[in-house]
């Protein structure tokens, strides 16, 4: 704050003196001064100034010493200050220079009236410096050479001037030069000391009020030094499994100082530290064996030195170093207690034999095996039973009787001292009395009467539960005592049931149970209330609830109450149950909606395309018809709507009279054998709604048709590759399928003997009746489409379809017209096996009758039956 | 931290002599030190071999055992002077050749300077034990050496630092003499059953 104010006076002070040199050395004459210049002045001293005119002014401006007026700031410094020392001077005391303020200034009143400054000064106000306490220096140890001694001391109280700190250090011949602090005041550093001289060392502060030195020290700086610890820690196992040996290197020469140690270790585990007796490490050492550590155990160890004398400091700890120390046998064998289920026969016991792992201190190892050996007391003479295992458990099927168990664990380098269990073949044994619980800081503790001369006292608990088996928890305690807190993780609220045996030298009490709770819940409910709700119980679990009714005088206790929570609370099942559902209809419906969209793809893998029975080579038809169906097409052709799916072969005969009575007879056999048949022709196999199998075309063999077809092949498929008038190409694929040829295709046939070979036009029309037939129907469609558009094209050098109808079919498809002649000798179609079968060639037409339905259609026509073309 | 009291005589002296002996212990050690960085960095030969350099004290004496406790202390005064100014002069010299890059030479150098003027000043508190006052050293300025050349230079840093690590051997056998007679004894017959200090 003062600095500060100090910097502003400076400044005001600079100002003034510029004025001053302008005026006295131009315009005006400086009249005055005063003395002292600028003074540093001791904070709350005494203070005289004068302001000394000069005598020229005085015959100038008829200024004298009685007009000064003094002021600090612009603040009028009383007239009490003032003193006429004579005309020329004037003079101002302050009484304690913690009023003054600068800059102080010395003005008159000029012509009586305007007050002019003659001069001015800054004063400073600080305080001299105090003498430095508390100094003391530390030699520290940064390498094996660098010694640089850092020394620090109390500066004493703020001086509000700029005070000089200096480090004065020096043998008694010989001075060295001050340390002089950087950025701070209360500490230096000397680079390098000399040991083994008394060094003299002392603080000097200094500012413009004056000088102070501190105490001074005279100490060889060996006895202040604060090496560096060892370094390069290592450990060694010792011989013995209980001891490891330390080992490191120093950083300070035995030339220089000799050490002591204090060395600390603990296990890796453990937060805290356990230290060697300073008295064993207090003499110059590079390695210590520690003794007394527990075997196969990792331990931790540090360590830091100081000078042998115990003058100067510590080191700080060494970097930490691992050792483990060697196994060793096991100190203990494992506290071993069984369970007998003799349920099944009481002839026989079911042994259940179990143990306590070791604890780590105790195993000093790695436990590799147990060996258990089991000895039958008399009456029951047998061989021991020995097992080897590694588990802690071991069920054994023995009769019934008096049995010593031995348990010894082994682990690398030994075995434990055994463990003995006797059980005899009953509990004949005093047991305990009295047997009660207590929750006692979260723990719950059991206490008992005990009978004389217990060797121990095995106390069993498991948690009661309606939905599982008692798992039993178990814990020897030693025969001294009379009760103990049960080892283990006992949850509040929960019901306990707990057994204690005593076990004696040479048998053992039976077990005296108590049920007991960690902790239950009181509650206190309002007199005038008789329902209370109990919340937060956990789900398929058993409660005891007492309650109890109290007056001013005390309480007394109904009966307790017991009931068990259900599994699922209420809404549970419906929360699980509703949302599954949810997600399951979510999945079909998505499913559904896939399928929809995928619908085609599903129907092309599902139902594939069944071959098709116009593009055999017994049915023949025009194969001037379009690649593809146009739907737009069949709608103009269709307007009506009355059916969906209808394909349509119309042969149109040039000259329908032109059919002979001789041209009809093969088509009459057919119809003849046909109408001994049962079977209903769809026109295309399974695709359409035809529901019982036909005959196959092979049976016309035995008929009087032309057709020499091959039995075993059923269907063929006509390729139809032309439109209009590009050149066809005709090709005959042997079908597969043993579906029974349609009747269309066997009527065609049939009455293609009789063709005369003139020129027709065949319309062939098919309706499926089956609405999942759609997707089957598509090449039908594109078919008719095929021949209806190729009805005015020349059809020559194509296979003829001849169709003829059949007045015996039960649903009334008609046969509208015959084919032409077709003649396909050169076209081969191959099947799908790789046989090139040579289709039937039809010869002579079909001949067309005006009685003759001229369309073919399935059974099932919705619309009658018979589209008229 | 030691105070400045003053002990007795007596003590003063085992004091001083304790700490000495222990200072030219170390002194030993770091010129050892020493002698290896300055072979190193002058890109000598270990193995080579040094006539005695004029101005040297050679630490070997005549009669030794025979000598007294200050004819001890002044010998050693007196190489131990001669040590600081020659070692003054090689911190020159190296300072000339190496500059101040040179970060290992210069400190080793002026650590041990400094420790030969700690132990200069060791025995001159003993002499002034002994009632004797150290002698004044003649002169503020030891004569101008001849003008050398490098090499030269070299050869005779490298004597002056064996002579002065044979110098702190034998110091610490005096001071140890010193010690065990107490100020102001002479020695005359008792040195020849002392062995050799324990070299560093």
């Amino acid at each position: 704050m003062f600095s500060g104010w100090n910097w502003a006076v400076h400044c005001f002070y600079l100002f003034l003196n510029i004025c001053s040199f302008e005026v006295s050395g131009g315009l005006v004459q400086s009249c005055g001064h005063i003395i002292p210049e600028s003074p540093v002045l001791a904070l709350g001293s005494n203070f005289t100034a004068l302001c000394i005119l000069n005598e020229s002014c005085l015959d100038f401006g008829n200024i004298y010493a009685s007009q000064i007026i003094w002021k600090m700031k612009n603040k009028v410094v009383p007239k009490e200050q003032y003193r006429e020392i004579n005309i020329t001077v004037s003079s101002v005391t302050f009484n304690d220079t913690s009023s003054l303020a600068s800059p102080l200034t010395c003005n008159v009143l000029a012509d009586g009236q305007i007050e002019q400054n003659i001069y001015g000064i800054s004063v400073t106000v600080g305080l001299p410096p105090e003498k430095p306490e508390n100094l003391s220096c530390i030699v520290y140890q940064l390498s094996n050479l660098r010694y640089p001694m850092n020394c620090t001391w109390n500066p004493g109280r703020h001086t509000f001037l700029d005070t000089h700190f200096r480090l004065k250090y020096r043998w008694s011949r010989e001075s060295f030069p001050d340390c002089i602090p950087k950025s701070v005041n209360n500490s230096c550093t000397i680079s390098d000391v000399q040991f083994f001289v008394n060094l003299e060392v002392w603080v000097e502060a200094a500012n413009a009020l004056g000088k102070a030195e501190s105490d001074r020290l005279v100490f060889d700086p060996i006895e202040i030094v604060k090496p560096l610890p060892p370094h390069n820690l290592s450990v060694n196992s010792g011989i013995l499994p209980t001891v490891l040996k330390l080992s490191w290197e120093n950083r300070i020469s035995a030339a220089v100082m000799k050490l002591k140690f204090n060395i600390r270790y603990r296990i890796s585990s453990d937060t805290n530290w356990m230290q060697v007796p300073p008295e064993d490490t207090a003499s110059p050492r590079t390695s210590f064996s520690i003794q007394g550590l527990r075997p196969y155990t990792e331990y931790v160890f540090s360590i830091r030195c100081m000078k042998e004398d115990g003058v100067g400091f510590w080191s700080d700890w060494s970097e930490e170093k691992v050792g483990v120390t060697t196994e060793d046998n096991p100190s203990k064998g494992p506290t071993v207690w069984r369970t007998i289920d003799a349920s099944p026969s009481p002839a026989f016991w079911t042994v259940r034999l179990m143990w306590k792992a070791l604890e780590p201190f105790e195993a000093n190892g790695v436990i590799l095996q147990y060996e258990v050996t089991v000895r039958a007391k008399p009456p029951l003479s047998h061989p021991p039973w020995r097992y080897n295992v590694t588990t802690t458990s071991l069920t054994l099927k023995l009769p019934n009787g008096t049995y010593e168990v031995t348990l010894i664990a082994h682990n690398r380098v030994g075995a434990s001292p055994p463990s003995v269990l006797l059980i005899p073949s009953s509990n004949s044994k005093a047991p305990v009395k009295n047997i009660r619980t207590l929750p006692k800081d979260g723990k719950l503790w059991v206490g008992w009467t005990a009978p004389n001369n217990v060797l121990k006292y095995v106390i069993e608990w498991c948690l009661m539960s309606n939905s599982s088996d008692c798992i039993t928890e178990w814990q020897v305690e030693p025969g001294n005592i009379q009760g103990t807190y049960l080892k283990g993780d006992i949850k509040p609220f929960k019901c306990y049931l707990i057994t204690v045996y005593p076990l004696y030298a040479d048998g053992q009490g039976s077990g005296q149970s108590v049920k007991a709770y960690l902790q239950q819940d009181p509650v206190s409910v309002d007199p005038s209330k008789t329902e209370y709700t109990l919340s937060s119980l956990t789900s398929d679990t058993l409660y005891t609830v007492r309650m109890m009714a109290y007056t001013d005088e005390g309480g007394r206790s109904g009966p307790d109450f017991t009931f068990t929570t259900q599994k699922f609370g209420r809404g549970e099942i419906e929360a699980i149950v509703v949302p599954v559902c949810l997600a399951f209809l979510l999945i079909v419906l998505l499913g559904v909606l896939f399928c929809f969209n995928k619908r085609d793809l599903i129907k092309k893998h599902i139902w594939p395309n069944v071959p098709d029975p116009s593009k055999s080579n017994i049915a023949q038809w025009s194969p001037q018809v379009p690649a593809k169906h146009n739907f737009s097409s069949k709608d103009q052709m269709y307007p009506e709507g009355s059916f969906t799916d209808v394909s349509v072969v119309e042969i149109e005969a040039d000259d329908k009279k032109s059919f002979s009575e001789q041209d009809l007879k093969p088509f009459d056999l057919l119809k003849k054998e046909k109408s001994t048949s049962e079977g209903h022709s769809s026109g295309i196999g399974g695709s359409s709604c035809m529901s019982s199998p036909r005959q196959s075309v092979s049976d016309s063999d035995e008929g009087e048709t032309t057709q020499n077809t091959s039995s075993t092949v059923q269907y063929s498929t006509v390729v139809l590759n032309g439109y209009r008038d590009q050149t066809p190409v005709q090709v005959f694929s042997r079908s597969e399928s043993t579906q029974p040829l349609l009747d269309s295709e066997e009527r065609l046939e049939d009455h293609a003997g009789g063709s005369d070979g003139t020129t027709q036009r065949q319309h062939y029309f098919k309706q499926n009746c089956g609405q999942d037939e759609t997707k089957t129907d598509r090449p039908f469609f594109e078919r008719a489409k095929q021949i209806i558009s190729a009805n005015e094209e020349d059809l020559a050098g194509f296979a003829q379809l001849q169709i003829s109808g059949q007045s015996s079919q039960p649903l009334g498809f008609e046969l509208e017209e015959n084919t032409q002649e077709a003649a396909l000798p050169d076209v081969l179609q191959t099947s799908t096996e790789g046989q090139t079968v040579r289709p039937e060639t039809v010869e002579g037409n079909v001949p067309s009758v005006d009685e003759m339905p001229k369309s073919y259609l399935p059974q099932t026509v919705r619309q009658g039956g018979y589209m008229p073309q | 931290m030691a105070a400045a009291d003053i002990p007795s005589a007596a003590l003063r002296h085992h004091d001083l002599c304790s700490r000495g002996i222990r200072l030219a212990r170390k002194m030993r050690s770091d010129v050892t030190d020493l002698l290896d960085i300055y072979v190193e960095r002058q890109g000598l030969d270990a193995s080579i071999s040094v006539a005695a350099v004029d101005g040297v004290p050679a630490a070997a004496a005549e009669r030794w055992a025979e000598q007294s406790g200050t004819q001890r202390l002044l010998d050693n005064l007196a190489a131990y002077r001669a040590f600081r100014t020659l070692l003054a002069q090689m911190l020159e010299e190296q300072r000339e050749q190496l500059g101040d890059a040179d970060a290992e030479l210069g400190p080793a150098l002026a650590a041990v300077l400094l420790q030969v003027s700690a132990f200069a000043y060791h025995l001159e508190e003993l002499l002034e034990l002994e009632s004797r006052g150290a002698p004044a050293e003649e002169g503020s300025e030891p004569p101008a050496p001849p003008r050398l050349s490098l090499f030269e230079q070299k050869l005779r840093g490298l004597g002056v630092l064996r002579e002065l690590a044979q110098w702190a051997v034998r110091s610490v056998r005096d001071l140890r003499q010193l010690a065990k007679h107490g100020p102001g004894t002479t020695l005359e017959g008792s040195g020849t059953a002392l062995g050799l200090p324990e070299s560093q």
